[in-house]
């Protein structure tokens, strides 16, 4: 500093004062963001605590969230106090397995990081294989999630599935690695006789031979690969079964459900229809045995309302609010294709007043607002008339 | 004089096939190019428990191709399922360069295995869309492939998700089975 002269001593001393405005405007920024951040973040919590008022709610959300990205379904569950933070815990809640999907669970098991794998020895660990044949203790384990298909990831669960079953079995294989290796070609073999990509079957002296060695440099006995061969020859390997991949589950334990008259969008006739409320959707079936629904009603952004109308008693609407023409909705039409829906409202009756105040009530309870979604109403329509 | 005559008759008409293994570490993206081989394919695939197996069909040859690894223990296994194999396609992250020492190390496993050593080698150097991206220059030094010297190989950039470069790796294949 001392090399520098008066003036530009100054030009220096000046340049700092202004670089340390700078930084706190900066930080002033960053603080103010923070704090938006928060706020939209409180508002996302509070919307959904209002629709999810209750822990059964959560837990379904959650499991949900499980079935479309298994990680975020764990995080909502952790974040809302449902599920503990720990191996067990979670390994206990992929074995029970409730409202869950199998490939899903598979998925979870199979992830190469440190705490799946430990989430996977968990649940290796809540199944019982004592006095169980190799084949069968496989056929159980393989039922309680799907399989993934990567190489990396059958070994790990095959190396865990083994050493489970020898902790049980102790005098059947002479080392875990036997067991786990022969687990591992189990599957090769599954895959070999039953995938209908793979052209050459193998025969159970190729099986044999591919067996060769690998008790412990030795061989295990021909009369328990020939049994090994012919159980899965004859009987595949079961995609698990699940209740957490179709849309029944969406539907079990609805907000409300019932039957309801519903007049047509383009024709005013009149249908009766089985409606189900839930997840901030409103879904309408022919039939109440039906899996699929006829319609689809997301509740964002319409309202609803009491209406008379002179046909029908006990009547009220769904309409868009915000400006739209068109209720956003979709629908199956006669040929079985999924179409935009048509309605600009939907009326709809009910059997009773109370039956129908008690619609009103719950439609208007799972409707959600996006205010966005007005504006960008408004600056179509705006665009549309500036034309 | 039989066989000749079978092979040409094969080669004229009949479809020919190609059975490969693909190996590779974790998230390198196998089962993404698995599947991006089958894309716009209307085939029904009954589900099967088990290993990802795909068969391919590209330019008259069918590839039937296995996502078959694991720990070293399991090797004694899938040696006999070398037995057939004529090409290995060794799939590597080219935007994980943490691991590619890993990766070499992998391959060269693989490469050691008695009965693979006729098998050709396709290697695709995966993600090169990434911002990281080594290039194929590099990743053959990093993966020393110079050093196969009895060995026809092939290394090819690849991007799973677009499917960009896949055609390419398997142009080669193809031409390699012609000549033999």
């Amino acid at each position: 500093m001392s090399d520098l002269c008066c003036e530009q001593q100054k030009l220096l001393i000046n340049l700092r004062k202004k670089k340390q405005n700078l930084l706190y405007e900066i930080q002033q920024i960053k603080d103010e963001l923070c704090e938006v951040a928060a706020e939209m973040e409180s508002l996302d919590f509070s919307q959904e605590d209002l629709r999810y008022s209750n822990k059964e709610k959560q837990l379904q959300l959650g499991r949900k969230k499980f079935n479309m990205t298994p990680k975020k379904g764990i995080e909502y569950l952790v974040i809302n106090n449902l599920l503990k933070m720990n191996a067990k815990d979670i390994a206990l809640f992929l074995y029970k397995g409730e409202g869950l999907n199998k490939t899903a669970i598979g998925d979870y098991l199979g992830e190469k990081h440190e705490f799946n794998e430990q989430v996977l020895k968990s649940f290796v660990e809540l199944h019982d294989f004592t006095n169980l044949i190799l084949v069968q203790a496989l056929r159980q384990f393989l039922w309680s999630f799907r399989l993934p298909g990567e190489a990396q990831k059958i070994d790990r669960m095959m190396e865990c599935f083994a050493q489970r079953y020898c902790q049980l079995n102790p005098d059947i294989f002479t080392n875990t690695d036997t067991c786990y290796v022969l687990s591992f070609s189990i599957i090769m073999l599954n895959t070999s006789l039953h995938n209908p990509s793979v052209k050459e079957k193998p025969s159970v002296d190729q099986f044999i031979s591919m067996n060769r060695g690998i008790n412990n440099g030795g061989d295990l006995s021909r009369g328990l690969l020939e049994s090994l061969y012919e159980s899965i020859r004859t009987e595949p390997f079961k995609i698990p079964q699940d209740d957490g991949n179709d849309l029944m589950h969406t539907f079990f334990n609805p907000d409300k459900e019932g039957w309801l008259w519903k007049q047509g969008g383009r024709y005013k006739s009149w249908k009766r229809r089985w409606f189900i409320l839930n997840d901030n959707c409103l879904y309408y079936f022919e039939y109440t045995t039906d899996k699929e629904p006829r319609g689809i009603i997301p509740l964002e952004n319409i309202s609803v309302r009491e209406i008379q109308d002179r046909n029908k008693p006990h009547c009220f609407e769904l309409y868009a609010s915000g400006g739209a023409d068109f209720i956003k909705a979709c629908k199956t039409d006669s040929e079985g294709k999924v179409v935009e829906g048509k309605h600009t409202v939907y009326r709809m009756s009910a059997s009773t007043e109370e039956d129908k105040l008690e619609w009103i009530q719950r439609l208007k309870q799972s409707i959600s607002h996006n205010p966005f979604y007005d504006i960008l109403i408004q600056r179509k329509n705006k665009a549309s008339t500036n034309r | 004089m039989g066989n000749a005559f079978s092979n040409w008759f094969k080669n004229t008409f009949g479809k020919r096939e190609m059975r490969m293994l693909m190996v590779g570490l974790d998230a390198a993206g196998k089962t993404t190019i698995l599947y991006r081989l089958k894309l716009g394919e209307t085939i029904i695939t009954i589900p099967t428990i088990g290993f990802n197996v795909e068969t391919v069909e590209y330019k008259n040859i069918k590839f039937t191709v296995w996502d078959v690894n694991g720990q070293d223990k399991i090797r004694p296994l899938w040696r006999h399922y070398c037995l057939d194999t004529e090409g290995l396609i060794f799939v590597v992250d080219s935007n994980d360069i943490e691991r590619i020492d890993e990766a070499k190390e992998e391959l060269r496993r693989i490469i050691e295995v008695d009965e693979l050593k006729d098998a050709v080698l396709l290697v695709f150097a995966n993600k090169q869309d990434l911002p990281n991206a080594i290039s194929t220059e590099e990743m053959t030094v990093r993966l020393n492939l110079d050093s196969f010297k009895n060995r026809s190989w092939k290394i090819q950039g690849t991007n799973a998700t677009t499917g960009a470069g896949l055609h390419e790796g398997f142009d080669w294949l193809g031409n390699q089975i012609d000549k033999r």
